[in-house]
């Protein structure tokens, strides 16, 4: 939103720099964005007038101009050959930047100096139009208006005196996307009062009403409408002053009558449609609803589709607009109109935005109705557009409006506490403080009782609807930073205070393991493959083909991990990430949580080598059991005593070897090696190993109270016993056989050895165990643990099949 | 015994005299010193000597230990000495590398947050990224067809509309006041989502924390007061600030918060735009109507909110141009953190 400073100026005097207003205005919350001072680049410019002209003494094509530039008459040197006594021209000054300069092939800019031009003393410079960078003409000077003023600043004289703000409008403020509305903001800034101009309006004896009709079917959605009627109107370009005006807050200037309408939006926020009158069926506008699937076509040529709910401007037989959006290309004004009827009407917001998101248009229009504009200032910009437009053109007014406006608005009345104000924002505020905070911003005071002021709400705020609305313009006028900012806060005991999270945790000790955490996009490719036949949660309007659903597993962005890594020369990946995934839930209500189901996992992966490359290399590929033995260590810290590894089978076979994660007695993820095929997809070329287990899972046993055992008090007898056993019987078997002879007298029972080969016999292979003989009450006699091992010995070999392995 | 014992003694200085590398000189320590080395199977088998012979038996093993472990300390001190000399050990080989871990950059700031606002009495609540219309716009005070819907281009899933990606964290305020009676003190991290084309500046899916404060008596001084030392915590002790009005439907009134620029010091530099102030979050005061969704009394509560986006609070920090990087997980970048 761009608004003038020159323009601004006609409504309320500004004593304020371009700086000091966008600051005041950025502060009370209106946030200007930048601004630019139009002027400044003609700052050393003005108008002179050439008073004598002589050749120059050694250059024919030279002359030597005396120039009187308001003081003192100066001597140029110029060179254009249309340069006369008596003219106005524009004169750069010593020190002054050119813009362009016509002897540079770039039309670079440059400094202008007094100078010696062959021999005679030049102390400015006449200037074309294109070194003022203000046309193309390089023939000769630019000669001014005869009425310009000499001495002033070419600038003003050119009405490009002008400071332009961009404004960042809030979606509450409707108001603010007029310079009237900006206007009354500064109100609040300097001392001044913000007025629009008078009407001046010369009406003719023909009534409006007599030559035309509204009827408004649907009073809900259009809350106002105002119309008059222009004759005689001849439809030209704008005068120059207009374009300029319009060019400088960036609408294209078209013809006469829609420039006046859009000067007129732009300086009162109501927004206007010039309709040609002629082309109205029976001269008669009838506001309604389209019917469902209803074609037209808007001014900019495109047909649009509109629905039961779209309201439309129609005239005796068929639309002419769409409500405060956009009018119809059937009722434009053109170079062959001659009469024209202007509709300034209010439409309901909700309404107006519901049309225009269907229709994916936003227009000036539409985005004033959606934000709200006052219903009163529809008749005053109904006359001010005529006003205008007579002014302009020419042209007769008709006499009166027509104006229905079935619900007159209210001024809406708040009753405000200045005590909740002041426990609000921490201010020690008067009544009469407040009051005169409010009538800054023309919310005036009606009523007082001994704690309350009534207020009422000038229209053009529709954003103002309750106490704490008020309570807001309080603070913005007082000033925010004029706040007391507490240093003292109570803290409060009646709540436990923040534990770690469980995640927390799981950063803390994966980090120290020396694991880095990622964290890739939940938005995926659609989809790029299924993983365990979750169904994916689809976003229904994307913004790219590569975020189009939800993960259902944090596996694909760790994929990707790998392979920009690899790509970028890091082979050995160590990574983890903790994140939501996502699914729909089969039969469940899509229109409801109870169709979707979404939980944290955590995703470990492991790629490359076990270590970094060190000068004695003990590195070594990763494999399946450096996978398992994090999976162990990372489960065992969380105190999961309780977890299991079971059979894991993957339908889609994404992973090639795999083990399930159980923890107490619930499946809980799954941990192995992606599938070549997976890894294929992606362009790595080496083993991944993965493990995505759900972090609820981990939680419940987390929390588990931590109690001491005491430490045994007698020795511990360590023993080694090697079984010789066929080589496809899993080690588990006789681990568990080793564990269930050893009963409560064994502790610990470790594999350390692993052996095939001749000595042991075809299909077989050795497995050696390092087992612990841990006695609570006495100390063990060899001829006991002799004992007990014989027993354990002699049930893995009737278990197992085994023979004990003899050193 | 006493036989064994004068063998033992014959057989270590042979054996000691033997050993010319430190890997055999440890073998003899193990096999005459260790714990269940001979000198002490010797002090073993005393025990079951008749109780006459073992006054003279336990004077020779002592004698016999103590000479041993001085013969095999000098060979040893000569060993290394020698050692020195001849095999100097490289110090400036590298150490035996280990991997690095590091918690991501995004993680670590949302911590640091969580770490200030703990030690202010906050606690740390978490919700759904999946929403529905309710949590993220209805209860907040987002009014149907509002234009303030605007400022958060969602994504949906229903058809309806009624579900969607969460644009803020702001709804985890809600179902964190659905939960308990005030006071309230909560600082809410986590992923939202936005309908943006992406860029340099922006993407699709990024992080932001939100902060809530509901008791008694609770004023817009003090959320200048607790922003502000929040500030000052964790962007440096001189920082400057102000506040400036803004608008957020949950919120009356509403402020954006502005700090000096900490890399030109507020002179204006590119990553202040030049103006010399950066905005750092957006604030505000509850309002009413989210009391009133939830069950609260607003007459007697009252409250702040305030919510940052983390990506641009990271990038600014630790001078990330473009904000792709932090979901790259390239672990060159990583281990910058």
């Amino acid at each position: 939103m761009k608004i003038s400073h020159r323009w601004l100026k006609e409504y309320i005097p500004i004593p304020l720099s371009p700086d000091r207003l966008a600051d005041g205005l950025s502060m009370l919350g209106l946030e200007v964005e930048r601004y630019e001072d139009l002027g400044g680049r003609y700052k050393t410019f003005v108008v002179g007038e050439v008073l004598k002209k002589e050749k120059h003494p050694r250059a024919d094509r030279l002359s030597v101009c005396t120039v009187t530039v308001g003081g003192d008459p100066v001597q140029i040197v110029c060179g254009a050959p249309n340069v006369a006594v008596g003219q106005k021209v524009a004169v750069g000054l010593p020190g002054a930047v050119v813009p362009r300069n016509q002897h540079d092939p770039n039309g670079a800019p440059f400094t202008l100096t007094q100078a010696t031009i062959r021999g005679v003393e030049s102390f400015g410079m006449i200037c074309s139009e294109y070194e003022l960078a203000l046309g193309d003409d390089t023939d000769g000077i630019l000669v001014l208006d005869k009425k310009a003023k000499v001495g002033t600043n070419l600038a003003r004289h050119l009405g490009l005196d002008d400071v332009l703000y961009e404004m960042e409008v809030t979606a509450n403020r409707g108001d603010w996307m007029s310079h009237i509305g900006v206007a009354r903001e500064v109100q609040a800034i300097v001392q001044g009062r913000a007025s629009l101009p008078h009407l001046r309006l010369r009406e003719s004896k023909t009534r409006t009403a007599s030559c035309a009709k509204v009827k408004v079917v649907d009073a809900k959605k259009c809350r106002r409408y105002v119309a008059r009627v222009v004759k005689g109107v001849a439809v030209r370009p704008s005068p120059a002053w207009v374009q300029q005006r319009l060019t400088a807050v960036g609408i294209r200037p078209i013809n006469m009558v829609v420039d006046v309408t859009n000067m007129v939006m732009m300086e009162t926020g109501q927004p206007i449609h010039a309709f040609d009158y002629d082309l109205l069926a029976r001269h008669t506008i009838i506001v309604r609803c389209a019917s469902e699937g209803e074609k037209f076509t808007t001014l900019d040529g495109k047909e649009r589709t509109l629905r039961s709910d779209t309201l439309m401007i129609c005239d005796g037989e068929k639309p002419v607009a769409i409500a405060g959006v956009m009018g119809g290309h059937n009722s434009e004004i053109s170079e062959k109109t001659t009469t024209i009827l202007i509709e300034s009407a209010n439409f309901e917001a909700n309404n107006i935005r519901r049309t225009a998101k269907f229709l994916g248009m936003s227009t000036d229009a539409s985005q004033r109705f959606e934000r709200g504009v006052d219903p009163a200032m529809a008749e005053y910009a109904a006359d001010r557009v005529a006003q205008l437009v007579q002014e302009i053109s020419g042209g007769e007014v008709l006499k009166g409006r027509i104006d229905v406006y079935p619900g007159k608005v209210r001024p809406v009345k708040i009753t405000f506490r200045p005590a909740r104000s002041n426990a609000l924002l921490g201010t020690s505020m008067t009544k009469k403080e407040i009051i005169s905070c409010l009538q800054r911003l023309e919310i005036k005071a009606v009523k007082q009782t001994k704690d309350t002021v009534t207020f009422s709400i000038p229209g053009f705020r529709t954003d103002l609807t309750q106490e704490v609305d008020l309570i807001e313009e309080v603070a913005r006028v007082y000033g925010y930073n004029n706040i007391e900012t507490k240093t003292r806060t109570t803290v409060d005991f009646s709540k436990p205070f923040d534990p770690l999270t469980l995640q927390d945790s799981l950063r803390e000790y994966l980090v120290g393991a020396g694991w880095n955490e990622m964290i890739t996009m939940s938005l995926q490719e659609n989809h790029r493959w299924h993983f365990h036949g979750d169904r994916p949660v689809q976003v229904l309007n994307p913004v790219s083909a590569d975020a189009t659903a939800l993960r259902t597993s944090l596996l694909p962005g760790a994929l990707q991990a790998v392979r920009h890594n690899r790509s970028h020369g890091t082979q050995d990946l160590r990574l983890f990430e903790i994140g939501h995934v996502f699914s729909a839930r089969e039969g469940g209500n899509a229109e409801s949580f109870d169709g979707y189901s979404e939980e944290e996992r955590l995703l470990l992966v492991l790629s490359g080598n076990t270590a970094p490359q060190s000068f004695e290399s003990n590195s070594r590929k990763t494999d399946f059991f450096d996978m398992k033995g994090e999976v162990e260590a990372l489960l065992s810290k969380f105190n999961l005593d309780k977890y299991r590894f079971i059979s894991y089978d993957n339908a889609e076979a994404l992973i090639e070897t795999a083990l399930g994660v159980e923890i107490n007695g619930t499946y809980s993820g799954f941990f192995g090696k992606i599938d070549k095929s997976v890894t294929e997809k992606f362009d790595i070329e080496t083993d991944v190993f993965v493990c995505e287990v759900k972090t609820s899972s981990i939680a419940r046993n987390w929390f588990k109270e931590k109690k001491y055992k005491t430490l045994p008090k007698f020795p511990v007898v360590k023993r080694d016993l090697a079984f010789i056993v066929d080589r496809s019987l899993p080690q588990e078997n006789v681990e568990t056989a080793i564990r269930s002879a050893g009963g409560a007298l064994l502790g610990d029972v470790k594999l350390f050895d692993l052996f095939v080969g001749d000595q042991v016999g075809i299909g077989k292979k050795s497995l050696a165990y390092a087992l612990e003989i841990q006695p609570t009450d006495r100390t063990l006699t060899d001829v006991e643990a002799d004992t007990f091992l014989s027993k354990v010995v002699a049930y893995v070999e009737q278990q197992c099949q085994a023979k004990l392995r003899r050193q | 015994m006493i036989g064994n014992i004068e063998s033992v003694r014959k057989e270590f200085a042979r054996a000691l005299e033997q050993a010319t590398t430190r890997e055999q000189l440890e073998q003899v320590r193990i096999k005459y010193l260790a714990r269940n080395g001979l000198v002490a199977e010797l002090f073993e088998h005393m025990k079951s000597l008749p109780a006459d012979q073992k006054p003279q038996a336990g004077k020779l093993l002592n004698s016999l230990k103590v000479e041993v472990q001085q013969a095999f300390e000098e060979k040893r001190k000569l060993m290394e000495g020698e050692g020195a000399k001849n095999d100097v050990l490289d110090r400036t080989m590298p150490g035996r590398p280990r991997p690095l871990g590091s918690k991501h950059p995004i993680t670590q700031t949302i911590d640091e947050i969580r770490q200030i606002f703990r030690s202010m009495g906050f606690s740390s609540a978490y919700g759904p990224e999946i929403e529905t219309d309710h949590y993220n716009f209805e209860a907040l005070n987002f009014p149907p067809d509002h234009p303030a819907r605007d400022m958060q281009d969602t994504f949906f899933l229903s058809q309806s509309k009624s579900v969607l990606l969460r644009t803020h964290t702001s709804p985890v305020q809600i179902r964190t006041m659905e939960g308990q009676r005030p006071p309230v003190r909560e600082i809410m991290p986590g992923r939202v989502y936005r309908n943006e084309a992406v860029s340099a500046r922006s993407l699709v899916s990024f992080h932001q924390v939100e902060g809530l404060y509901v008791d008694t008596g609770v004023t817009f001084s003090d959320l200048k007061g607790t922003l502000v030392a929040f500030a000052r915590q964790f962007y440096g002790k001189d920082v400057r600030y102000k506040f400036r009005p803004t608008f957020f439907p949950f919120t009356e009134p509403s402020a954006d918060m502005y700090i000096s620029c900490f890399l030109c010091k507020g002179k204006g530099c590119r990553m202040c735009k030049q103006n010399g102030w950066l905005e750092i979050l957006g604030s505000g005061m509850v309002h009413p109507h989210l009391f009133r969704n939830v069950g609260y009394d607003p007459e007697k509560y009252s409250g702040f909110a305030f919510g940052m986006g983390i990506e641009r609070i990271a990038s600014l920090r630790y001078g990330v141009d473009d904000i792709r990087m932090f979901y790259e997980n390239d672990v060159r970048f990583l281990n910058q953190f």
